[in-house]
């Protein structure tokens, strides 16, 4: 009697185990299928794009994403159109030898495959230039990446106060 | 999953949760600032910067605190897009969680750029994000360099070929007393969290 109490007990775990290690497959599986979707789009994922506010009399502003890329890539330019600023760079803020803060035009922007690359204040950023008009929060402004592959992708990015 | 536990196993439970809450406000009431204190603070009490009003006239700013009130400065300009605005989002996402506390803090905005960066520019630029501000604009190169030098900052600007300008500067905020010492030094990327663990300490500090 106790044996088959230690059987069951035994069934018992090992259905809840493989239950678990089931739920655990499935939503792997789902996870990996929706992101094998996205990059067979492009070979692309942006995710958390925003751009701040921008004061009224601004004449820059900045946008910021995170770039994954399936395979290694460069991201070589950003534009948007001209209702929104006259000219994009990709920029790096950088601390120079003297503890100052400054920022230098990226050409090249490395994107190894599968890493996240992100573009955050006081790091990478798109520098919009000459804006036409203040960025205003609630506003999506379109921001074209161009990549060392060739591809280019329309992000949409959406104007915030804060980070989202 | 539920434990019975006898008595004296409730109380040295209570007395370990107890415990691990003291430390836990210890840690997020922290009595520790994320800026840097200097064991002899920088002592900014003789720098005057010419302050813009809206009516174009310019009257000597000390950069010291009102009695009772702390004073933020921060070396900056207006065409940054990136380092000056998300330092005054920054204040201002902290100055809106403290509340009503955050009207003993005024923020100093001393530009570095002051050929482009005209008084009713900044004037717009600092109210979009802050409600208590001083513009602090000299075209006066030695009046800026001796502010720079007390506060020990730097700032250079570069004007290239193509016709860009590139600015380089401190990216430190400080944080000044009703004595004009620097109490408090904010490097960049602290965020708002950053902003409200300091200033919450340096204003129970000075009540």
């Amino acid at each position: 009697m106790p044996r088959t109490k230690a059987l069951a007990l035994v069934a018992v775990l090992t259905i809840a185990v493989s239950a678990c290690s089931d739920s655990d497959s499935e939503s792997t599986t789902d996870g990996s299928d929706a992101a094998t979707e996205s990059v067979v789009e492009s070979g692309i994922t942006v995710e958390g794009s925003w751009a701040r506010n921008s004061p009224m009399d601004a004449t820059v502003g900045a946008a910021y994403m995170n770039i994954t890329s399936s395979v290694d890539d460069t991201l070589v330019g950003a534009s948007v159109d001209e209702s929104v600023a006259m000219m994009t760079e990709v920029h790096e803020t950088t601390t120079q030898a003297d503890g100052s803060m400054g920022m230098q035009e990226i050409k090249s922007l490395d994107l190894k495959a599968g890493v996240k690359t992100e573009l955050k204040p006081g790091g990478y950023h798109i520098m919009l230039m000459n804006l036409a008009k203040p960025l205003v929060v609630g506003e999506t402004i379109s921001v074209t990446l161009t990549f060392g592959s060739g591809a280019t992708q329309v992000v949409e990015v959406p104007v915030l106060e804060e980070a989202p | 999953m539920f434990v019975v536990l006898n008595k004296s196993q409730v109380s040295r439970r209570t007395l370990f949760i107890f415990s691990a809450l003291l430390l836990a406000s210890c840690s997020t009431t922290a009595s520790q600032t994320v800026g840097f204190v200097r064991d002899e603070p920088l002592d900014v009490s003789r720098v005057f910067i010419d302050e813009q009003t809206n009516s174009m006239q310019a009257t000597p700013f000390n950069t010291v605190a009102p009695a009772g009130e702390l004073l933020i400065l921060f070396f900056g300009y207006t065409n940054c897009p990136d380092l000056c605005p998300t330092t005054l989002a920054d204040i201002r996402a902290a100055f809106a969680r403290i509340g009503d506390d955050s009207k003993k803090v005024s923020v100093a905005f001393v530009t570095v750029d002051p050929e482009r960066d005209t008084a009713d520019r900044l004037t717009s630029y600092l109210a979009s994000f802050v409600d208590r501000f001083h513009v602090l604009r000299t075209t006066d190169m030695k009046q800026l360099q001796l502010a720079k030098d007390a506060f020990l900052a730097y700032s250079a600007i570069r004007n290239n070929s193509d016709g860009s300008v590139e600015v380089s500067h401190t990216a430190t905020t400080y944080i000044i007393d009703e004595s004009g010492f620097v109490i408090d030094e904010i490097p960049f990327g602290v965020g708002a969290d950053g902003f409200e663990n300091d200033l919450r300490i340096l204003l129970k500090k000075i009540q």
